[in-house]
């Protein structure tokens, strides 16, 4: 296992570039992963770098070995397909050694590291199986034992999970993430789904349209989206152009007429009907009147959703509301993820553009 | 006026025996049943008789005495039988030489005219039979290869290349060129991986091309005709002597062997063609 440095990557289909000044390290041991929605490019960037779609410019290292030119086969980067891949003419452990045979391993040597890898993935006694007559998650399972079974530099999965039914998703993600503890590969995963993100990987980057919009630990990207299609592809769904013009909002401000994005989770809409009235309105960013117009169960809540003029606002709440109730929701200051109208940038510029109370705002974002 | 009892009929018989739809079908059944086990009952007939004279409807003595003839290992039938085989196989090795390349390169989108070079294995077929190999047997002339073997088998393989290149080209698009990739990723080099991953995964198609040119090479007659007469018989053109001197009995017997190997093909390929493979024919 090696570190991989991506820099300046660019890669496309024919004339079409795919993917634009693409520059990412991938530390020693650590897993990364590429989130975005479909046509993104994550695909394409491990496409790029298993030697799948020509390099039309920038470098990709592996270790310290440069493989961007280089035949898929000499790069020592392997992938979990989408799809699997697994080769139907053969049984598991013919699926797992392939790569051994290819470098013309012995026999003995083969078979020892076949059924050393059955064990770490937990298919003990399956090895002259056809894979054909194997379940989702087990293929799942062989595909990963393939791909580790030549000690690649890197591996990537692209999209491992999206063949698999709920209740398997959720073993098989953190089987992955264990192993991966376990051996310490340095690994590349492609996802859309931002939890599957979140609970996997070291890092997350963020792709939109064939450029990283931003890199940072889960933490970081799940708390401190640096754009606004961060903020909305994690989740804060809630959108709101200042200023709406519109006496039902009022935002912390101590300058009203600057042009902002809002953007906040259902979550940290906190609801409060006229009755219980909300108490600490100092550290609520903003403030929003309005009324019930559908509320949706979902198990451990309710989401509500608040008509307000003309943006419908998403909350959770613990209690069924009936429609047209008066409500108050109240975002805090750290929830609020705040975006300036040009630059899309956050923080330092806004720090001028807003007040003392929002600079609390703004510095969490 | 004799409503009441048509009424009564109808309500006994029941009434879909008596629309006329339901006879025209049974007439239309019967006639094709007729015109398909007709000729088959009469070569079967054939098979059995020693001897069937004109005026009467069935032979006046049966008998086995003919497939002694035949299966004697001093007739002509076992020789001709032997060179047919010898012929098919090689056909078929012909064939599968040219189609595997052609047939993966031609998989490939990227492959420049295509369509032209999948046409081209088309045209021998596009003219009438006969001119094409009285042509040939004209050529071949100049080359020595009329009467020889290898004539007859270029001959069978040009014919059998159609059916070759065709069904390998599905047979080679309908694999996953992800399972290639995948193969390629682990450090395989494009030989390798072809030989390990792609070819296993056609072989069924190719089989069933393979099984295709030897059925047509095993019933070729007319280019074998031209080119391989008189020194090579094949049971195809013994058929077609037996059945000129009025020899019924050993030509419907040559039919039947012929027979054995179509109805062979028929569960085989039922077995080796995929669905997924037919629907890239051609494509």
């Amino acid at each position: 296992m090696a570190h991989l440095h991506i820099q300046n990557l660019q890669a496309g289909y024919g004339k079409k570039l795919i993917l634009d000044k693409i520059n990412l390290t991938v530390e020693q041991g650590e897993m990364i992963a590429l989130l975005g929605p479909s046509g993104c490019g994550k695909t394409t960037l491990l496409n790029a770098l298993c030697g799948f779609v020509p390099v039309s410019g920038g470098e990709i290292f592996a270790g310290s070995r440069s493989v961007s030119q280089l035949p898929a086969e000499k790069r020592n980067i392997t992938m979990v397909f989408q799809s699997y891949a697994l080769w139907p003419h053969m049984t598991v452990a013919q699926n797992i050694g392939y790569g051994l045979k290819v470098q013309k391993a012995k026999r003995a040597e083969i078979n020892r590291r076949v059924s050393e890898l059955l064990s770490i993935v937990k298919l003990e006694g399956l090895e002259d199986e056809k894979v054909t007559a194997l379940s989702g998650g087990q293929r799942q399972r062989v595909a990963l034992a393939r791909a580790l079974a030549i000690r690649p530099d890197v591996l990537v999965l692209d999209e491992p999970l999206s063949n698999l039914d709920a209740k398997v998703r959720l073993s098989v993600r953190h089987e992955i993430k264990a192993l991966q503890k376990q051996l310490g590969f340095t690994s590349l995963i492609v996802t859309h789904d931002q939890e599957e993100a979140l609970v996997m990987a070291d890092r997350i980057a963020v792709l939109n349209q064939g450029k990283i919009e931003q890199i940072g630990t889960p933490e970081e990207i799940y708390h401190h989206p640096s754009t606004p299609f961060v903020a909305d592809f994690m989740g804060a769904e809630n959108h709101i152009k200042w200023p709406t013009h519109d006496d039902a909002f009022r935002l912390n401000t101590s300058n009203p007429a600057a042009e902002l994005d809002l953007y906040f989770r259902s979550e940290n809409a906190v609801l409060a009907t006229p009755q219980a009235a909300s108490k600490d309105d100092l550290n609520a960013g903003l403030i929003i009147h309005g009324h019930v117009e559908q509320s949706v169960f979902f198990g451990n809540n309710y989401q509500i959703s608040v008509r307000c003029g003309k943006h419908t606002i998403q909350a959770d709440h613990d209690q069924n509301l009936s429609e047209n109730t008066p409500v108050t929701l109240s975002v805090p200051n750290n929830a609020l993820h705040a975006f300036d109208k040009e630059g899309k940038l956050v923080a330092h510029q806004k720090n001028h553009a807003v007040s003392v109370k929002s600079m609390r705002m703004n510095h969490v974002c | 006026m004799s409503y009441p009892q048509t009424n009564s009929l109808l309500a006994k018989v029941n009434i879909r025996y008596l629309r006329p739809s339901f006879w025209l079908q049974c007439v239309f059944i019967l006639l094709l049943a007729l015109v398909l086990f007709g000729p088959i009952m009469n070569l079967l007939i054939w098979t059995v008789t020693e001897s069937w004279y004109f005026p009467h409807a069935l032979p006046s003595q049966w008998g086995f005495k003919y497939w002694q003839q035949v299966f004697n290992p001093y007739s002509d039938v076992s020789g001709s039988l032997f060179t047919s085989l010898l012929i098919a196989v090689l056909t078929v090795v012909v064939c599968l030489i040219v189609s595997i390349p052609a047939g993966y390169a031609l998989s490939k989108r990227s492959m420049p005219f295509r369509i032209f070079w999948m046409l081209l294995f088309l045209i021998p077929q596009a003219f009438p039979n006969l001119t094409v190999y009285m042509n040939i047997a004209r050529l071949f002339y100049d080359f020595g290869l009329n009467g020889t073997l290898l004539g007859v088998i270029i001959v069978h393989s040009v014919h059998g290349l159609m059916f070759s290149i065709w069904i390998s080209v599905a047979a080679f698009s309908s694999t996953d060129p992800m399972l290639e990739r995948a193969s390629r990723n682990l450090g395989a080099g494009p030989f390798y991986t072809f030989f390990h991953i792609v070819l296993p995964q056609a072989a069924p198609g190719l089989i069933a091309s393979s099984i295709f040119v030897f059925l047509e090479s095993l019933d070729e007659f007319t280019g074998t005709f031209f080119v391989g007469s008189p020194n090579i018989t094949t049971l195809p053109l013994l058929l077609y002597t037996a059945s000129m001197e009025g020899n019924y009995q050993i030509a419907s017997i040559t039919a039947l062997i012929l027979l054995v190997p179509s109805i062979l093909f028929m569960v085989i390929i039922h077995k080796f063609m995929k669905p997924e493979m037919l629907s890239k024919l051609g494509k």
